[in-house]
C-alpha cells in the first residue's frame, strides 16, 4: 500500500466513523471491513476500469449544509406528485424543506426520531443486505452510519402516493464528504414507490457523496424504486442499492444516471426465497469528462424467480462508461428465467466503454441469456431522415433519443415520465429547435 | 390390442387416475373427452412410461404385454406412439437426423435392417408430402421455430413413419385452425387399418367431426364416468361437462 | 431425471495407457541449473539461453493469478521435473526405422499414422510432428514439405538450421513477461512444433502435432512457433493426450502464430489430456498461452475440441494488428466429473475494418464447472472494427456449472459488438419426446450435445471433424444399465 492510500484509509476512518453508541456493532464490523479491504488498483476486479488515485490526493471535512441547496430542491419538485418530500442537502437533514404528512400504515422516520418500536425494526434490518465486503464505500458507509431515512410500511398497506427523497450537493470551499442512508422495509403485501433523486448546484462540487439504500421486500410485496442522478460534472459519487426480495415478492428498479465526475453505484438484488420477480432498467449518459460505473449483482439463491434487466447506455465526447451485469444462479435456484441486455451507443472518437455482462451458473433447469452491444448511431437511419429534411444534428438528437425511448416510456409513474424527457432531451442538446420533436411526442400523448 | 384394468396413477405425491378402465380392439378409434384437469393427458403420459407419472395400481396389458415395466423408448418400438400436445423444440438436432434414429430404434427392433439413407430420405420426403409440410422442414431443428401448426403436422409425419399399432393423440387439436385441423385429421385417416387402433383424446367436439370415433368415454375425476357411441361427443357439446360430472357425482 | 442423464455420460479415457520405456529425466525442482541444463541438452546458442535465464528471473518476479473460475491446490514447482526424454532418443535417430518400436506402438495404440506410406494409402493427407515427455520423436513428410519450401521441424531443430527466424520471432507474440506460465514456459520450454511457410506458398498437406505425456511427475512446456509468410496459407492440427496418472501433471505450453500480410493460418486443437477419474483424482492441469498476431488482410483461425484436463485455463487469443484481419475462434468445452475448464480468446481489434467471430459452446456435465472467458478490445485506432460473439452453454444434470464472464471494451465509436449468451439445460421434455420415438437416452444426449455443437464441428478439418465427434461421444458414452 502506498502512503497516500494508507493515508486515505487512515483519515477516512478517523474523520467519519461515528461516535455516537447506537448501531455500534455495525459500526465496529464496517471499519473492521474498510481496513482490511485493499484499496482498490486497476487490478482489482470490481474497480478494473475506475480508477480512486485523485481520491487519495486530498483530505476531506465532514461536509455541511449550505443555504443554496433550498434553491436547488425547489428545482427538482415533481408537482402533482409528492406526498412526502425529505430533502437533505450534502448528507444533513432539512425540516424546513420537507413535507410529511401521515399515511396510514406509513413509518418514515429518520434514525434518530425513531420509537424504540422503529429503532428495533432498524437495528434488525440495518447493514443486513448491504455486505461490507461487496464495495469499499459500503463498509465505510457501514462503519459511519448514525443517522438515515427509515421507510416501513405495514402489513398488507399499498401506498397512494409516491415517497420523494431529494440528496442535494453544493460548494464546500474545500474537499468534503458526506454521507446519507435509507432503510426500506415493506411488510407482508405490502406496496410502495420511493423516488430517490440526486441532484446538485451549478457551483463547481467539491463534495464526495456515499449514499447507501436498503430495502427489505415482504413476502408478496412490491417495491418500485427509482434512483435519479442529476449531478454536476465535478461531482464525486458513491452509491449503493442493496436489496432483498421475499416469497413472491417483486421488485421494479428504474435508474437514470446524468453526471458526474465519477459516479459508481452498485446494485444488488438477492432472490432469496420461490416466485420472485426483478425487473431493472437503467440509462447511463455520460458526457465531457464524466466517468459512470454500474455494477449489478443478481443473487437468484431460490426457485421459479425471474430477472429482466436491461440497461442502455450513450457515451458523448471523452466520457467513459464501466458496466458489469451480473447474473448469478445458485444451486437451488431451478426454473430461473433470467435475461440481462446492454445496449451501448459510442457518439464520439474519444468516449469509452467497458461492459462485462456475467453469468454464472450452478442450477441445470434454468433459462438464461444475455446480450451486450455497442456501436454508433445507424448511418443508413440518419440518412433515411436526412433525405426526408431532417438536419444531421437534429437526426442524431432523434436516433439517441430512440435508443433509450423504450425504456423511458416504460416507466410506470407517468408525472416522473413526463419530468424526465426535457430532462434527458437536455442531454443531447440545449437547443431547444433541435430537441422540439422528441418532446413533442409525450405533449401530444 | 389395449387392456387397462383399474389404473391408479400419481404426479407430485397427487392422485390423478383413479381406477381407469378402457378396452380396446384393433381398427377401434375411441376418443377420450373431459373437463380441464381431469387427467386426460395424463393419461398418454403414464401409457408412454413419462418419468414422474408413477403408477400405484392396475394394470396395462398392449398387445399382449405388460408394458408397464418398460421403458419408454420400448414401449414405442413395440408401437406405442404418443402424438404430443405440445411437441418440444430441441435446436441443433435435426429433424432429418432425429427421424433416422427413431425409424432405425424401431426397425431394429422389428428385426429389421435400418433403411439406407437414400431410401430414407425418399421415404421422408413422401411422407412431409402427405401432410403437406415443406420439405426444407427436414432440415431444420426438431420442432425449431416451427409455428403450432407445423409442430402438429410434424408429429403425424412421424407417426406415418413410424407404423405404430396404437396412436395416442393428446389434444392434436389445440391450437389450430379449421384448415390445419382438417389437415391432421386427413393424415390420421390415412393411417385407419384393420390393425391400428387410435385414441384421441380431446376437449373440443369438433376434431370428432373429421375423425370420426367408435366410442366416446367421458374422463373426469380420475375414470371414465360415461362411454357412448359417437354421438355422446355430440350430447356432451351441447349440454357441457357439467352434466357429466354432477350425474357421476 | 439429471440423475438419469447423468448415468448415460459417464466417460471412458481410451488414451490412459502408460509407455513402459526407459527415459532420462531430470530430478524434480526448478533453479537455474536446470534450465542451463535443457538449453545444454538441445546445444543452444549462447542467446537462447540468456534469453531463458531472462524469463526465469521474471518468472521469479511473478505471482502465480488466481482471476480464473478454478480451484486447485497451490502447484509446488519444485516437485516437477522439467525435462524427460526416452533414452532411445539420446543417440538421435535419423530415420523412423531406428526409431524404438515401443514408442511408435505408443502412436499406434492412439491411432496417429507415422509411417507415411500408411498415410498416404489412407484419406488422410497430414504431415506429423509427434513430441514425447521433452523431445520430438519424428516428424513425417519433411521431403515433400521441403519441395514447397514449407519448413515444418522440432523448434530444437529450428534454432540451429534456421536460427534468423527462430530468434526474429520466438517471443514476439508472447514475450517472457506475458504471464506467469508462459513466463515459466519461455524459462524451461523443451521442444514443439516449428513451421515455416513461405510467400505466397499454400502448404500441400495438413500439418499436425501430436503431443503425448508419459512419464511420472514430468510438466511438459512446449513451445509452437508458425509463421505464415506474406499471402501463403496453412491448416494446422495438434492433439493431446496422457497416461492415467494419480498425481496432477503440469502441462503449460505457448503458441505463437504469425500471419503476415495477407497470409491465413488456420489452427485446430482436439485437447484430450487425461481428465482425472470420476472422484476428480489425477489428470493434467493445462495452462496455455496460445496467440497469433494477424497482420495486414491475414486471417487467423482458432478451432478448438476440449474434453480433457482437470484443470484448463487457456484463452487463444488474436492481435489484429493489420488492416482488415480477420480472427476467428471456435470452442467446444466440454466438461464432466471434476473436471474445471476456464477458457474462452481475446480479441483484441489495432488495424482499420478488422472483424472478429467467436463462437463457443460450453457443455458441462457430473460435478464439473465450465466458464467462458472472453475479451473484445477495440483500440482507439480501430476504425470500423466489428465483433460478433455467441456462447451458448449446455448443462448436463444439477451438479454442474455454467459461467460466461465476456469483457467488451470499446475505445471507438465506429466499432460495433454483438455479444449473445444462453445457458439451457437438456431438458425432461427433450428426453421424453426423443424415448417416445424409440430413440436409446444415451443416444438422445448425443444426439441434442452434438446438434448444439454443430457450429463448431463444421469449422474443423474434415478428418478431425469425425474425431471430434467420436470423442465428444466417448466422452457421453457410459454404461447403460
Amino acid at each position: 500500500m502506498t502512503q497516500a492510500v494508507s493515508d486515505f484509509h487512515q483519515q477516512a476512518l478517523s474523520q467519519w466513523v461515528g461516535k455516537s453508541d447506537k448501531f455500534q456493532r455495525l459500526n465496529a464490523d464496517g471499519s473492521k471491513a474498510f481496513e482490511a479491504l485493499p484499496f482498490p488498483t486497476r487490478k482489482t476486479e470490481a474497480w478494473k476500469y475506475t480508477s480512486l488515485y485523485a481520491l487519495t490526493q486530498q483530505d476531506y471535512n465532514q461536509a455541511v449544509a449550505t443555504f443554496d441547496g433550498a434553491e436547488v430542491a425547489a428545482n427538482y419538485q415533481v408537482d402533482s406528485l409528492d406526498v412526502q418530500q425529505w430533502v437533505f442537502v450534502n448528507g444533513q437533514f432539512q425540516a424546513n424543506l420537507s413535507t410529511q404528512k401521515n399515511e396510514s400504515g406509513l413509518h418514515m422516520v429518520r434514525f434518530s426520531d425513531a420509537s424504540a418500536e422503529q429503532l428495533a425494526l432498524i437495528e434488525k434490518h440495518l447493514g443486513q443486505v448491504a455486505e461490507n465486503e461487496r464495495n469499499l464505500f459500503t463498509a465505510l458507509n457501514n462503519a459511519q452510519v448514525q443517522d438515515g431515512v427509515f421507510i416501513y410500511v405495514e402489513k398488507n398497506t399499498q401506498l397512494t402516493q409516491p415517497i420523494h427523497i431529494v440528496n442535494v450537493t453544493t460548494q464546500q470551499g474545500q474537499a468534503a464528504s458526506a454521507f446519507n442512508r435509507c432503510l426500506v422495509v415493506l411488510d407482508q403485501l405490502a406496496q410502495a414507490t420511493v423516488i430517490e433523486q440526486f441532484v446538485s448546484s451549478d457551483a463547481e462540487q467539491d463534495v464526495l457523496l456515499n449514499q447507501v439504500t436498503e430495502a427489505v421486500v415482504g413476502n408478496g410485496a412490491q417495491l418500485q424504486h427509482y434512483r435519479l442522478h442529476k449531478e454536476h460534472e465535478s461531482s464525486l459519487h458513491f452509491g449503493g442499492v442493496y436489496v432483498d426480495l421475499g416469497r413472491d415478492s417483486q421488485f421494479n428498479s428504474y435508474q437514470v444516471l446524468l453526471g458526474g465526475k465519477v459516479k459508481r453505484l452498485d446494485v444488488l438484488v438477492n432472490h432469496n426465497e420461490g416466485g420472485s420477480h426483478c425487473e431493472m432498467k437503467g440509462v447511463y449518459l455520460p458526457k465531457n469528462d464524466q466517468h459512470v460505473d454500474i455494477h449489478s449483482y443478481i443473487e437468484h439463491k431460490a426457485a421459479h424467480c425471474t430477472t429482466d434487466e436491461i440497461y442502455r447506455g450513450i457515451m458523448a465526447d471523452q466520457s467513459k462508461a464501466v458496466f458489469n451485469g451480473r447474473i448469478h444462479i445458485h444451486p437451488d435456484a431451478q426454473k430461473t428465467l433470467a435475461e440481462l441486455s446492454n445496449k451501448n451507443l459510442l457518439l464520439s472518437d474519444k468516449a469509452q466503454i467497458n461492459t462485462k455482462p456475467e453469468l454464472e451458473i450452478y442450477a441445470d433447469d434454468v433459462r438464461c441469456a444475455h446480450g451486450a452491444t455497442v456501436a454508433q448511431l445507424d448511418e443508413t437511419a440518419k440518412f433515411y431522415l436526412q433525405s426526408r429534411g431532417i438536419s444531421a444534428q437534429e437526426a442524431d438528437i432523434m436516433l439517441s433519443f430512440g435508443f433509450i425511448n423504450e425504456l423511458l416510456d416504460s416507466i410506470p409513474l407517468e408525472p416522473l415520465r413526463v419530468a424526465l424527457r426535457p430532462l434527458l432531451a437536455q442531454q443531447f442538446s440545449s437547443d431547444r429547435a433541435l430537441t422540439q420533436h422528441i418532446l413533442h411526442d409525450e405533449a401530444g400523448a | 390390442m389395449l387392456s387397462i384394468k383399474n389404473l391408479h396413477a400419481k404426479v407430485e405425491e397427487k392422485d390423478i387416475l383413479k381406477g381407469l378402465n378402457i378396452e380396446i380392439k384393433p381398427g377401434e378409434i375411441h376418443a377420450i373427452m373431459g373437463p380441464n384437469g381431469a387427467g386426460k393427458s395424463t393419461l398418454g403420459n403414464v401409457l408412454s412410461g413419462r418419468e414422474g407419472y408413477e403408477v400405484t395400481d392396475g394394470e396395462v396389458i398392449f398387445d399382449g404385454k405388460n408394458i408397464l415395466d418398460m421403458d419408454t423408448e420400448e414401449r414405442a418400438r413395440e408401437g406405442l406412439f404418443l402424438a404430443f400436445q405440445y411437441p418440444v423444440e430441441i435446436p441443433g438436432v435435426s429433424n432429418l437426423e432425429f427421424l433416422k434414429a427413431s425409424v432405425d430404434a424401431v426397425r431394429a427392433h422389428r428385426g429389421q435392417d435400418p433403411l439406407d439413407s437414400v431410401s430414407f430420405l425418399k421415404l421422408a420426403r413422401e411422407k412431409c408430402k402427405a401432410v403437406n409440410l415443406d420439405q426444407n422442414f427436414l432440415k431444420r431443428g426438431v420442432n425449431e421455430g416451427f409455428s403450432g401448426g407445423e409442430k402438429k403436422r410434424n408429429e403425424i409425419m412421424q407417426m406415418m413413419l413410424l407404423e405404430p399399432k396404437l396412436c395416442i393423440l393428446d389434444e392434436t387439436d389445440s391450437g389450430l385452425d379449421i384448415d390445419a385441423l382438417q389437415v391432421v385429421a386427413e393424415g390420421v385417416n390415412s393411417q385407419r387399418d384393420p390393425n391400428r387402433s387410435f385414441i384421441v383424446v380431446t376437449h373440443y367436439q369438433r376434431l370428432l367431426d373429421y375423425i370420426v370415433p367408435d366410442y366416446v368415454h367421458v374422463l373426469a375425476g380420475g375414470k371414465i364416468v360415461k362411454s357412448g357411441g359417437k354421438e355422446l361427443a355430440l350430447e356432451l357439446e351441447e349440454k357441457g361437462y357439467g352434466w357429466i360430472e354432477n350425474g357421476a357425482a | 431425471m439429471s440423475e438419469e442423464i447423468n448415468q448415460y455420460i459417464k466417460s471412458e479415457y481410451a488414451a490412459g495407457f502408460i509407455t513402459d520405456i526407459e527415459s532420462e529425466t531430470l530430478p524434480p525442482g526448478l533453479n537455474e541449473d536446470v534450465i542451463r541444463f535443457i538449453s545444454a541438452k538441445k546445444g543452444e546458442p549462447e542467446w537462447l539461453l540468456e534469453w531463458r535465464l531472462k524469463a526465469f528471473e521474471i518468472f521469479m518476479e511473478m505471482e502465480e493469478p488466481t482471476w480464473a473460475h478454478v480451484h486447485y491446490p497451490k502447484i509446488n514447482f519444485q516437485d516437477i521435473s522439467y525435462y524427460s526424454s526416452p533414452k532411445s532418443m539420446a543417440d538421435k535417430p535419423q530415420s523412423l526405422d531406428e526409431v524404438d518400436p515401443e514408442l511408435l506402438r505408443t502412436y499406434e495404440k492412439l491411432g496417429i499414422p507415422l509411417h507415411e506410406q500408411e498415410v498416404l494409402a489412407g484419406v488422410a493427407n497430414v504431415a506429423m510432428d509427434v513430441v514425447f515427455d521433452s523431445v520430438s520423436v519424428a516428424t513425417t513428410f519433411r521431403e515433400k514439405l521441403s519441395e514447397a519450401g514449407v519448413i515444418f521441424m522440432p523448434i530444437s531443430e529450428a534454432v540451429h538450421k534456421h536460427p534468423e527466424l527462430v530468434k526474429k520471432y520466438l517471443g514476439s507474440v508472447v514475450p517472457q513477461r506475458d504471464n506467469y506460465y508462459a513466463a515459466l514456459n519461455c524459462a524451461v520450454f523443451s521442444d514443439g512444433s516449428f513451421v515455416y511457410i513461405p510467400k505466397g506458398v499454400r502448404c500441400p498437406m495438413e500439418l499436425s502435432t501430436y503431443f503425448r505425456i508419459n512419464e511420472q511427475n514430468t510438466g511438459q512446456f512446449e513451445r509452437t512457433l508458425i509463421i505464415a509468410d506474406e499471402g501463403s496459407h496453412v491448416s494446422y492440427l495438434e492433439g493431446c493426450t496422457a497416461p492415467m496418472r494419480d498425481e496432477n501433471q503440469l502441462h503449460a505450453a505457448v503458441v505463437e502464430l504469425v500471419a503476415l500480410d495477407n497470409a491465413e493460418i488456420k489452427y485446430s486443437t482436439v485437447q484430450n489430456w487425461y481428465p482425472g477419474d470420476e472422484n476428480g483424482k489425477g489428470g493434467i492441469y493445462n495452462f496455455v498461452t496460445k496467440r497469433a498476431v494477424a497482420h495486414t488482410n491475414a486471417k487467423v483461425s482458432w478451432t478448438q475440441v476440449e474434453t480433457g484436463s482437470a484443470v484448463t485455463w487457456k484463452y487463444p487469443s488474436c492481435i489484429l494488428k493489420g488492416d482488415n484481419s480477420i480472427g476467428e475462434f471456435y470452442s467446444v468445452a466440454l466438461t464432466n466429473n471434476f473436471q474445471q475448464a476456464d477458457t474462452g480468446t481475446k480479441m483484441i481489434h489495432l488495424g482499420k475494418n478488422t472483424k472478429s467471430t467467436i463462437i463457443s459452446k460450453g457443455i458441462s456435465a457430473g460435478k464439473s464447472q465450465n466458464a467462458y472467458r472472453g475479451l473484445v478490445r477495440m483500440n482507439p485506432s480501430a476504425e470500423g472494427a466489428r465483433n460478433f460473439t455467441q456462447c451458448d452453454s449446455l448443462l448436463i444434470g444439477d451438479k454442474c456449472g455454467a459461467h460466461t464472464f465476456p469483457y467488451i471494451e470499446s475505445k471507438h465509436p465506429s466499432a460495433v459488438i454483438e455479444h449473445e449468451a444462453t445457458t439451457s439445460t437438456v431438458s425432461d421434455d427433450q428426453m421424453f419426446l426423443c424415448q417416445q420415438r424409440g430413440i436409446d437416452p444415451e443416444k438422445a444426449v448425443s444426439m441434442i450435445v452434438n446438434g448444439f455443437c454443430k457450429e463448431v464441428f463444421k469449422e474443423l478439418p474434415m478428418e478431425f471433424a469425425v474425431e471430434a465427434g467420436k470423442l465428444l461421444e466417448v466422452s457421453l458414452e457410459g454404461s447403460v444399465g
